[in-house]
């Protein structure tokens, strides 16, 4: 038994990914070049997101040895003018898995900057080449590192590093891989260019391996709000996560070395002073009020111990059994483990137990958890039948389940904070639409905050008619987190609310010009699969997009019949113009004349404004 | 004597060429007139909706009644149509003075030529009879014919007035299959004959008959085969020899209630055609054969269906069904509810009709 555990532990997380690297994309030489080039690429515009700098992005991808057939290796670099790394950190960044400085909670295109180094171990598994990270932080100097990744000890093997003046500041990551650009490059094409819809602040421009160029400049100069880190929300998590945050509010035993006595000296303002232990026990009870929770718990472990600062200095403190009333802890001198009683009735006791025990749940909620006040605390505790002052470090297993299903289901918690979302905005949105698209009609609708599980999450979404939009759609744009959706399209919960939707019903027939843009923001999408390219349909997600297609129908529906009206003018003239001269054409012999009617005249009255006009003064109307 | 009347006769048909060319000339200058001072050209259309026929007893037929519907150029929905009449208008006008002719079907495609798209022949048809009401003209009178079925057979010289044969001279008595009743009959003049009196029968079958059995001679008479409902070429024909040559036309038709309003309809019009008069030969008589023929001669008979017993009560409030034979025909149809055809008459011998029936009914014509 015990050596079966032996082994599992000794797989690392890089062996893990390596042995399941389908789960992340990695399946295929094409998938794989797609997978690789998006990592890279929403890891820069993440890093310069965070810093509030407009996004420089530039992609290149070049064949090895471009004679060759694909599947074939690539070299595929990403640059950005992001932040850079610092030059300690490069080698764990790039030469760890798991190792990201994205673990807070909001909302980001990746989640632990997980997909660059499966990406680099990727490359590394298939051409046996290093990724080469060049890195500056302040736009100077520049850190040049070749990295690979020790597989079984998931550690950075450093082949190379380097130093130059640079004039730049930005991150640049080359990897090697196995790739098939001849299946994968409609796909990425496709990746860059919605990207750039979605990130219009953003400059995008990428170099394809077969010589082309394909730059998108930004069009917008404003960044959106950049997201906050936030506590998690009651409904949004599970027994597990209680679990760990438990651990991280336990106070913990401070460790008694030398910096902690003297710090316990200073406070009682005995720097210079050796008391007796009664002493110190007398000083401390006068200064109690002034002395900070840390001094308080050495202070208390003395009055159990007996102990002077001297005698403190020379032991180790094992462990403090509420149960027994026992106090452990390791004598240096005597070698050996010794143990005193503690007195229940002692108020150093009570401190004690109270670190050990956490913090009552009242206070858990309200200062571990977001939009949770005291009165609602006190509110779920009486709904879960705890009492408030219950030490959640005291909580059996039993009740950390019930806390954590009576978290779920009560129900006056107030909705998630969305200050840690980050959605487009409805304007940039809409003149990403325009320029993309150049319809004859647009709709944009930013919805307000919902939540699901806890999770809360914005809907924005945009409809295209018209213009130079192509026929047979609606054609669906699926972003999430500012990430396009382009593969298992069928699945996903956007598509679904777009094919229920009757669109008969809003004058939309046939195979019409017609564009939908979906954009999901949230701390955590409910993708489908490990692949992040479907999401699932949680009820309260759907229930947000059909009411956002709802009102850009309503909208286009309205659009359609001034259209229709438009139309009909225009035929109507068209009529004229063809009919008219042929009447006259035709009376002009029966008269027996030569010269035609000048008609003219009759053409210009029945002539309606343009339709195209009428549509764009409709327009204001539409947007709002 | 006979050159004189060739000429004044052919006088005559450049009086109504020149008539046709002017009405048309004149309602194309009326609309130039309009396109020219910027006004959208309309004109007025007699209706033709079942609300506007109405029977003129004076008349003798069926005609239009005062309500016109107006037909503007500024209305989008008429203005195809509008197009559509005036490139008529424009090919008629045509044809006219060309003195072609042509066929309803040759109107649909010629209009092809023109970019003036027709859905299909009926609605080139339709465009037809609205020229037809706007200028109480007959197709016949713009050179525009329909397909010919009918023929005639007889004593009667003509000369033809189409372009290649003026002057030329015919007696339509020289073809034992008779000669059809086509555009160049319909305008030849007819210039003399022998004959006493025009028989209209139905069928080709009699018509064959007839002539075999030298009817023609030996009733003084002039055989025209109206092949079921007579054509309107066909009725122009009866109505000249009528009014023309002063010759009595009687009927002879199957005896049902078609046969009897085949007789109406020579007699005084359709009502599709109220639109126009001169089709009519208000003096014609029908005469068998009758319901009451059925019993009198025994004749074998067919079970009339549901639909003629409908068409008989639909006739019965025809105001031209009023009274006389025609009611008292009718009425005994419902009540036998029997039919008969001409060839029942066979049943006695194959010239049982010509020599029993036919003699008869003819001296009876005389009292009718």
């Amino acid at each position: 038994m015990s050596s079966i555990k032996e082994k599992f532990n000794q797989i690392s997380p890089s062996e893990f990914f390596y042995s399941n690297r389908d789960l992340a994309g990695f399946s295929n030489p094409t998938r794989s070049l797609y997978t690789a080039v998006r990592e890279l690429v929403e890891n820069a515009l993440d890093a310069c997101d965070q810093k509030g700098i407009l996004p420089d992005v530039r992609l290149i991808i070049k064949a090895v040895d471009p004679e060759k057939p694909d599947p074939k290796p690539y070299i595929l670099t990403v640059k950005d003018n992001g932040p850079g790394i610092d030059s300690k950190y490069v080698p764990l960044a790039f030469g760890t898995i798991l190792y990201g400085s994205k673990f807070g909670l909001k909302q980001a295109r990746g989640m632990f900057g997980l997909g660059a180094t499966m990406a680099i171990l990727y490359g590394q598994i298939t051409t046996n080449k290093p990724v080469i990270v060049k890195s500056s932080t302040d736009g100077k100097i520049q850190d040049e590192f070749e990295i690979l990744l020790d597989i079984q000890k998931n550690k950075p093997i450093i082949v190379k590093h380097k130093t130059k003046e640079i004039s730049k500041q930005g991150l640049s990551v080359s990897i090697c891989l196995e790739g098939d650009y001849s299946k994968a490059g409609t796909k990425i094409r496709d990746y860059v260019y919605e990207t750039s819809l979605i990130t219009p602040y953003a400059t995008i421009t990428f170099d394809d391996p077969k010589g082309e160029k394909f730059h998108h400049p930004r069009f917008v100069k404003d960044i959106p709000p950049p997201p906050t880190i936030i506590r998690p929300h009651p409904h949004g998590i599970d027994v597990e996560r209680i679990r760990r945050m438990i651990v991280e509010s336990l106070f913990e035993i401070p460790n008694i070395d030398d910096a902690m006595i003297e710090k316990v000296r200073k406070d009682l303002g005995l720097s210079k002073k050796n008391l007796s232990f009664t002493g110190i026990m007398e000083k401390a009870r006068k200064k109690w009020k002034t002395l900070p929770r840390q001094v308080r718990v050495v202070i208390s472990l003395m009055s159990f111990l007996k102990m002077d600062f001297e005698k403190l200095n020379k032991i180790r403190i094992e462990d403090i059994d509420v149960p027994h009333k026992k106090l452990f802890y390791w004598d240096f001198g005597d070698s050996q483990s010794k143990s005193v009683d503690m007195d229940p009735e002692s108020l150093y006791y009570n401190q004690l137990t109270h670190t050990v025990q956490g913090e009552p749940l009242t206070t858990f909620l309200t200062k571990r958890f977001q939009r949770v006040g005291p009165t609602t605390a006190i509110k779920f505790a009486e709904f879960a039948k705890f009492k408030p002052e219950k030490r959640v470090g005291t909580m059996t297993n039993q009740e950390l389940v019930h806390l954590s299903n009576s978290l779920q289901k009560f129900e006056d918690f107030m909705a998630p904070d969305s200050s840690c979302l980050a959605p487009l905005g409805a304007e940039p949105l809409e003149k990403g639409i325009k320029k993309f698209f150049n319809p004859d009609f647009t709709a944009v609708v930013q919805r307000p905050a919902s939540a699901y599980s806890g999770f809360p999450f914005i809907i924005e979404m945009g409809i295209a008619y018209g213009g130079e939009i192509k026929s047979g759609g609606p054609h669906v744009y699926r972003f999430a987190n500012r990430i396009p959706l382009l593969y298992d399209e069928g699945s996903d919960v956007v598509l679904k609310v777009v094919n229920d939707a009757d669109w008969g019903r809003y004058k939309v027939k046939g195979e019409p010009p017609f564009v939908i843009v979906s954009h999901i923001c949230s701390t955590r999408i409910p993708y489908k699969t490990a692949g992040k390219e479907n999401v699932a349909d949680r009820p309260e997600i759907e229930r947000e997009l059909r009411l956002a297609l709802q009102l850009l129908s309503r909208k286009l529906a309205a659009y359609m019949s001034k259209r229709g009206q438009a139309e009909m003018a225009k035929k109507r003239s068209n009529l004229y113009a063809k009919y008219i001269p042929m009447i006259a054409e035709f009376c002009t012999e029966l008269a027996g004349k030569k010269k035609e009617p000048n008609y003219k005249k009759i053409l210009e009255e029945v002539n309606p404004i343009e339709s195209k006009k009428t549509v764009e003064e409709e327009k204001p109307i539409e947007n709002k | 004597m006979k050159t004189s009347k060739s000429k004044e006769l052919s006088k005559k048909a450049k009086e109504k060429q020149k008539n046709v060319l002017e009405m048309l000339k004149s309602h194309g200058a009326k609309i130039y007139d309009d396109l020219d001072n910027g006004r959208f050209p309309k004109f007025s259309i007699p209706s033709r909706s079942v609300s506007n026929i109405v029977y003129d007893k004076k008349l003798r037929q069926y005609i239009l009644g005062n309500n016109s519907a107006l037909r503007s150029a500024k209305n989008s929905a008429q203005l195809r149509s509008f197009t559509q009449l005036m490139w008529l208008a424009f090919f008629a006008n045509r044809l006219t003075q060309e003195k072609k002719s042509s066929t309803l079907r040759d109107v649909y495609y010629s209009s092809q030529a023109f970019a003036v798209e027709f859905e299909d022949q009926s609605e080139s048809d339709n465009i037809i009879v609205d020229l037809e009401a706007i200028s109480s003209k007959p197709r016949e009178d713009f050179h525009i014919f329909p397909e010919e079925r009918s023929s005639i057979f007889g004593d009667l010289n003509i000369e033809y007035t189409i372009p290649g044969y003026e002057g030329k001279t015919m007696n339509l008595s020289n073809h034992p299959d008779g000669y059809a009743i086509g555009p160049s009959l319909t305008t030849a003049e007819l210039v003399d004959t022998s004959a006493e009196i025009v028989i209209a029968v139905e069928k080709g079958g009699l018509f064959t008959r007839f002539v075999e059995e030298q009817i023609d001679k030996k009733f003084k008479s002039i055989i025209i085969n109206t092949g079921g409902q007579a054509p309107r070429s066909t009725r122009t024909l009866l109505k000249r020899l009528h009014d023309e040559l002063g010759l009595p036309v009687i009927i002879l038709t199957d005896g049902d209630v078609y046969g009897e309003h085949i007789a109406m309809v020579i007699k005084s019009g359709s009502a599709n055609a109220a639109h126009l008069r001169e089709l009519t030969v208000p003096d014609a008589k029908w005469v068998g054969v009758w319901a009451t023929d059925i019993e009198k001669y025994k004749l074998p008979t067919i079970p009339m269906t549901e639909s003629d017993i409908k068409r008989c009560h639909d006739l019965l409030k025809d105001p031209r069904y009023e009274g006389g034979i025609w009611k008292k025909e009718l009425d005994v149809f419902l009540r036998i509810k029997r039919k008969a055809e001409l060839e029942a008459f066979s049943k006695y011998g194959l010239t049982n009709i010509t020599d029993k029936y036919l003699p008869q009914k003819i001296e009876l014509a005389k009292s009718l």
